[in-house]
């Protein structure tokens, strides 16, 4: 009989976000978030004081993903920003900041909640409007006809973590990388639905940077690979190399683990019987003229050794990852028994070769016609390497994303202000019906949009971290940085740098700057922000649309949900 | 007290924090009127001699009557009136708007014939945890309707086709076993070792040939499927999902009207007749995980249509999903009446309990209030209740520290309860109500729980309040209810009932007290004496379009707080013992210590 504990009595806590401690954990982990914001963003080191790895990073996903977050009311904006950056693999630090800075603005505000999420769902009701219209100027639209802004938007995403550790030349070379990777992803003949396909990125540590290339087709890495030796692979008569692909283990020890039980007479082996229906299977992919044979399990070495023999290239451990891209790429189907062999699994590949990428031999699958790639990432350390992958990957999902909605956002805190000022002047020209409709006062509409304001604005601060100042300008809305230690002067143009966070806008005209800090009532713009008209600089910096977008939104609807929160009921058992 | 607000709230979907207010209103009501056996023994006829008189003849002339010559009452304009009040009393203001209109798109959809909707509400209710798909990280507002049913697990065959196609259902392995558990298979040779292998791959393949044959390109399979199976289906063309859950197998069947496929012991030449028709099957990506998307051909009323529940959070997910599914549960009791229980005239008799009145302990469920704790027998630790077949809720009751706490199992994923305006309220209620009820709860002993089922009687007459009655939201049920109460008490002789009659009046207008709690001082006061100045001129109530409430709802939370207050007054002793009770009969049980 198992012993009975007591039952504790549930943790009750009223009024949560009033708790010292939770604004204490809130402002800490903001302050985290806060400082490893964008390309000058410092690194965070995640280590565990008993040993093992040590992370260098500044991703969103490894910071929420490893800091212990104790306060319910955190693990619900840490739980929310993560399932954002499962999906999107970008905007997380954005997301996170600003919802932080919803919750700290909408709290000091002494309103009452349901006004609050009211006005402020309001306020996302016209952001999102805006984003989605023409006439919004803080959008580029993509073309994918060109390369240009490709290139501003993957490399606005390598330059964005600097634990990646990249110099120019670099991430010159890795953005022409992933851009072709993901080219060659896309179906050269689009049916009805076309589905992409895919990139497999390859580790190669210790190496520089420079010596990261993009394949066609699959790599598969081979050991015991003899080098020099030119590859003898059988061809079929139009030239092609036939290809047979097993999912079944193939090394004569696959009885099936069956109920029951087999009784075995004496002299019977079925071992020997296993292995005799292999070399069968063997004779017959000989007699089918296959030149290779990729085996995502064990092959007996038995069989190996005949197919050998036979001018019939065996390749066995290929691993599950490899084989939907694989069947993919060579048209063959996965065979899964040793028993019948249909023609019809049989796929084709146009070439194969040895690839070398010290310490490492592969053997290069080339395709005819392919969806699929190889990515041969390098670089010098190992947790360089692995956040230049992830960076590469969420390059490669932005990618893919823009595809579906052609569109990209500015970058460089480009798009928060402008974004602010365009709420500032959208509210102040408000029918006052909208404060009836949203049951709140005048003044109350304009705390909570002052607040919302001031938080979009605390992301586009977040960006400095050198004690720059940041300023907006009054006509397009524009986010700009002047080294710290510059004099308050009235003409800035003289101190501020030649353009603006996302490199659309110059210095050229006098543009009314002011400073972004604080809480002091900001003044309004007269008009709607404008769309400037020329652009300075090819070299933009881009974020995707649809992550931010969805960012933004996702940070409202959380700060909201914890806004709300009256009781947390801690089941402690 | 916990347990039977809870089993109001599993019958009528709503109305468990209004339970509680009431109770513990009425419940004080009557210690301060002296309480005794006489107030007992007069519950029960006020319940017939003034309430439903005060239900037939007052409350009746206030409500929306259903248009003549509707077997059914229109739900269509009733919706989403109906839905966003309902769920402001359990979602945060930004999500109520949203999801009444997915609530209310979901229910025309899947019912575009509205006779059909009783029915089609049952089954969302009861099978919605099938019928919608959560998808975390993503925003509230990109939730949707779709067409056909989600399956959350990716093909493990797709083979992509056009137009409609024939599917399968089937239960077990398709592939025929070499052995079997206590079955021994002799091996004589080697030869016919792989013979018999070679048999069953071929067998194999020739039942997806017959399939491929049979114009069947999609296999539903509760069982996991041979890795050759997968392969043969692919060879033939058929996709494939394997590894449905029971209840998703349940709701195919449904749908369809379709039994599992049995292959063995067939012959492979017969023609496949169990199948069922679908429009589509193609893959799904929610939250970059891949679904099987199913579109079927329903044999019933309900057309298949599948949720796409998007929040932030899992948690969030979890509490809209509840508050919806309780939504379908409430809006089902639209399309009920509440009938007479017996002829006034008749009085005094007081043991027939036959009426569909009391449809929420139709079930025959015994249900018992289990005493664990035996160090204070002042406090009743924990009542466990299994209430209306499968869902078992778990509360905790401490009237010593004058807290209640309800906890649905259901929410353990996050340890977050999001509290609104209105749940603090009946929080603060709740404390009243645990000092109030210090004595009462000091005396409980395991009950009994008497069951009622009988026919309901259909004709008018005897009806009280016809279905589909509905009321404007924010207390006037009840204060419409205590002025006829207290009219018709005015009637009566006996002086218990009289006294009865007031304490249920005055105790009635503790839930608009609850509303107005939040709004400006004397909000309560101004409604209800506008409210009683319309009602003494004879003059109809304001229309409000903010929203509306089931009458039948309400009234049923008044009948079962009645009968509990009856139920808690009967106990005279509570008694504390050191071995849990077991339950009698009950299959589902995991604890077998």
């Amino acid at each position: 009989m198992s012993r009975l504990e007591a039952k504790k009595p549930p943790l009750f806590i009223s009024e949560p976000l009033t708790r010292h401690a939770v604004s204490q954990s809130l402002s800490l982990l903001s302050g985290i978030l806060k400082s490893s914001y964008g390309p000058a963003g410092r690194l965070k080191q995640l280590h565990n004081g008993v040993g093992g790895c040590v992370c260098t990073t500044s991703q969103s996903s490894a910071l929420l993903g490893h800091l212990s977050v104790s306060q319910p009311v955190l693990r619900v904006l840490t739980a929310s920003v993560q399932n954002h950056v499962s999906h999107f693999s970008d905007c997380g630090l954005f997301t996170a900041i600003l919802c932080c800075g919803f919750i700290e603005n909408f709290r000091s505000l002494n309103i009452a909640p349901f006004t609050v999420i009211k006005i402020s769902k309001h306020l996302l009701s016209l952001c999102m409007d805006h984003l989605k219209s023409e006439a919004c100027g803080c959008r580029v639209s993509v073309d994918f006809s060109s390369v240009e802004t490709l290139v501003c938007l993957v490399r606005s995403i390598l330059t964005s973590k600097p634990a990646c550790l990249l110099n120019k030349t670099e991430v010159d070379h890795l953005t022409s990388l992933v851009l072709k990777a993901f080219l060659f992803t896309v179906p050269c003949h689009v049916e009805t639905n076309a589905v992409l396909g895919k990139c497999v990125i390859i580790p190669v540590k210790g190496r520089r940077v420079e010596d990261s290339t993009v394949l066609p087709g699959l790599l598969i890495e081979v050991p015991e690979i003899q080098l020099g030796k030119p590859l003898a692979v059988k061809r079929t008569g139009s030239n092609m190399i036939k290809l047979a692909l097993f999912s079944v283990s193939m090394s004569g020890d696959g009885f099936n683990p069956e109920e029951g039980t087999i009784a075995v007479h004496h002299g019977v082996s079925l071992e020997v019987s296993e292995l005799n229906q292999l070399l069968s299977v063997g004779k017959q992919l000989v007699k089918d003229e296959v030149g290779l044979v990729v085996c995502q399990k064990v092959m007996h070495p038995s069989l190996k050794q005949y197919l050998k023999e036979n001018g019939v290239m065996a390749v066995d451990r290929a691993g599950l990852c490899l084989m939907e891209p694989l069947g993919r790429m060579t048209g063959s189907q996965p065979i899964a028994s040793i028993h019948l062999l249909s023609p019809g699994c049989y796929g084709s590949l146009k070439d194969l070769c040895v690839e070398s990428f010290a310490p490492k031999h592969f053997l290069h699958l080339i395709p005819e016609d392919t969806v699929i790639c190889s990515l041969i990432l390098c670089n010098r350390s190992e947790t360089a390497w692995d956040e230049l992958k992830h960076v590469c990957e969420t390059a490669e999902q932005v990618l893919r994303l823009t595809m579906k909605e052609p569109l990209a956002l500015l970058g460089g805190g480009c798009t928060e202000t402008h974004l602010a000022s365009y709420i500032r002047h959208k509210s102040s020209i408000l029918p006052a019906s909208t404060f009836k409709d949203l049951d709140c006062s005048q003044t109350q509409y304009q705390l909570v949009t002052e607040g919302f304001c001031h938080s979009l604005e605390s992301v586009a601060r977040s960006l400095s971290h050198d004690g720059e100042e940041i300023l907006t300008d009054m006509v397009y809305g524009h986010c700009w940085f002047v080294p710290s230690g510059a004099p308050c002067v009235s003409k800035w143009s003289d101190f501020l740098v030649s353009k603006c966070g996302c490199g659309m806008n110059g210095n050229t005209e006098d543009l009314s700057w002011r400073f972004l800090r604080g809480q002091s009532g900001s003044p309004v713009i007269q008009g709607c922000p404008k769309e400037p008209s020329v652009k300075v600089s090819d070299l933009l910096t881009l974020d995707c649309f649809a992550a931010k977008c969805t960012g933004l939104q996702v940070a409202l609807e959380t700060a909201n949900l914890i806004l709300d929160l009256s009781y947390i009921t801690e089941d402690q058992n | 007290m916990a347990a039977r607000a809870c089993s109001h709230r599993a019958a009528t979907g709503d109305g468990a924090k209004s339970f509680v207010v009431l109770l513990a209103a009425v419940l004080g009501g009557l210690r301060a009127a002296g309480g005794g056996a006489g107030l007992r023994r007069a519950l029960r006829d006020f319940e017939a001699q003034v309430l439903e008189r005060a239900a037939a003849r007052g409350l009746r002339r206030h409500l929306r009557p259903a248009p003549p010559g509707l077997p059914e009452p229109p739900l269509e304009p009733l919706l989403e009136p109906l839905l966003e009040p309902y769920l402001a009393g359990r979602l945060g203001p930004g999500e109520r708007r949203c999801l009444a209109r997915l609530c209310a798109e979901m229910c025309r959809r899947c019912a575009p014939a509205a006779a059909a909707r009783p029915r089609v509400l049952r089954l969302l209710g009861r099978r919605f945890a099938e019928l919608h798909a959560a998808v975390p990280g993503l925003p509230l507002a990109s939730s949707r309707v779709l067409p056909g049913i989600v399956l959350r697990r990716d093909f493990a065959v797709y083979c992509p086709t056009d137009g409609e196609l024939r599917a399968l259902l089937v239960t077990e392995p398709l592939r025929p076993a070499l052995t079997a558990p206590g079955v021994e298979f002799v091996v004589d040779s080697e030869g016919q070792y792989q013979a018999s292998l070679r048999w069953i791959a071929r067998r194999t393949e020739a039942l997806m040939k017959h399939l491929q044959s049979n114009n069947v390109k999609l296999l539903l399979s509760s069982a996991k499927q041979e890795e050759v199976v997968i392969y043969y289906a692919k060879l033939y063309g058929v996709s494939v999902v394997e590894c449905l859950s029971s209840e998703e197998m349940a709701l195919i069947r449904e749908i369809t009207g379709v039994c599992p496929y049995a292959p063995f012991g067939d012959n492979m030449d017969r023609e496949i007749t169990e199948t069922a028709v679908v429009t589509f099957c193609q893959p799904l990506l929610l939250a970059s995980k891949r679904c099987a998307h199913i579109g079927f051909t329903s044999v019933c009323a309900f057309q298949p249509h599948c949720l796409i529940l998007c929040g932030p959070v899992d948690g969030v997910n979890e509490q809209h999903a509840a508050a919806l599914q309780e939504a379908f549960t409430m809006l089902q009791q639209l399309f009920k009446a509440v009938h007479q229980r017996e002829e006034w005239k008749a009085e005094g008799e007081s043991q027939s309990k036959a009426s569909d009145v009391c449809t929420w302990h139709s079930s025959a469920t015994q249900k018992q209030l289990v005493i664990e704790n035996t160090c204070n027998s002042n406090q009743v630790s924990e009542c466990q209740l299994k209430a209306l077949g499968d869902e078992t809720e778990r509360k905790i009751l401490d009237p010593d520290k004058s807290d209640l706490l309800v906890h649905s199992q259901k929410n353990h994923g996050t340890a977050v309860l999001v509290a609104h305006n209105t749940d603090r309220v009946t929080a603060c209620e709740c404390l009243d109500a645990g000092k109030g009820l210090e004595k009462t709860c000091c005396r409980i002993v395991p009950f009994k729980q008497e069951e009622s089922c009988a026919g309901i009687a259909q004709d008018c007459p005897n009806c009280l309040i016809q279905a589909g009655s509905v009321l404007p939201v924010g207390g006037y049920f009840e204060i419409l209810l205590h002025y006829y109460i207290q009219d018709y008490a005015k009637q009566c002789q006996q002086s218990e009932i009289i006294v009865v009659s007031n304490v249920v009046a005055d105790a009635l207008l503790s839930i608009p007290k609850a509303l107005y709690r939040t709004a400006e001082r004397d909000g309560f006061t101004k409604f209800y004496l506008e409210t009683t100045n319309l009602l003494r001129k004879n003059q109809p109530l304001p229309v409000n379009d903010e929203g509306l409430e089931s009458v039948y709802c309400k009234y049923q939370l008044v009948i079962s707080v009645l009968h509990c207050v009856t139920e808690l007054l009967s106990i005279d002793l509570v008694i504390g013992i050191r071995r849990p009770l077991q339950k009698i009969a009950d299959h589902d049980s995991e604890d077998d210590s």
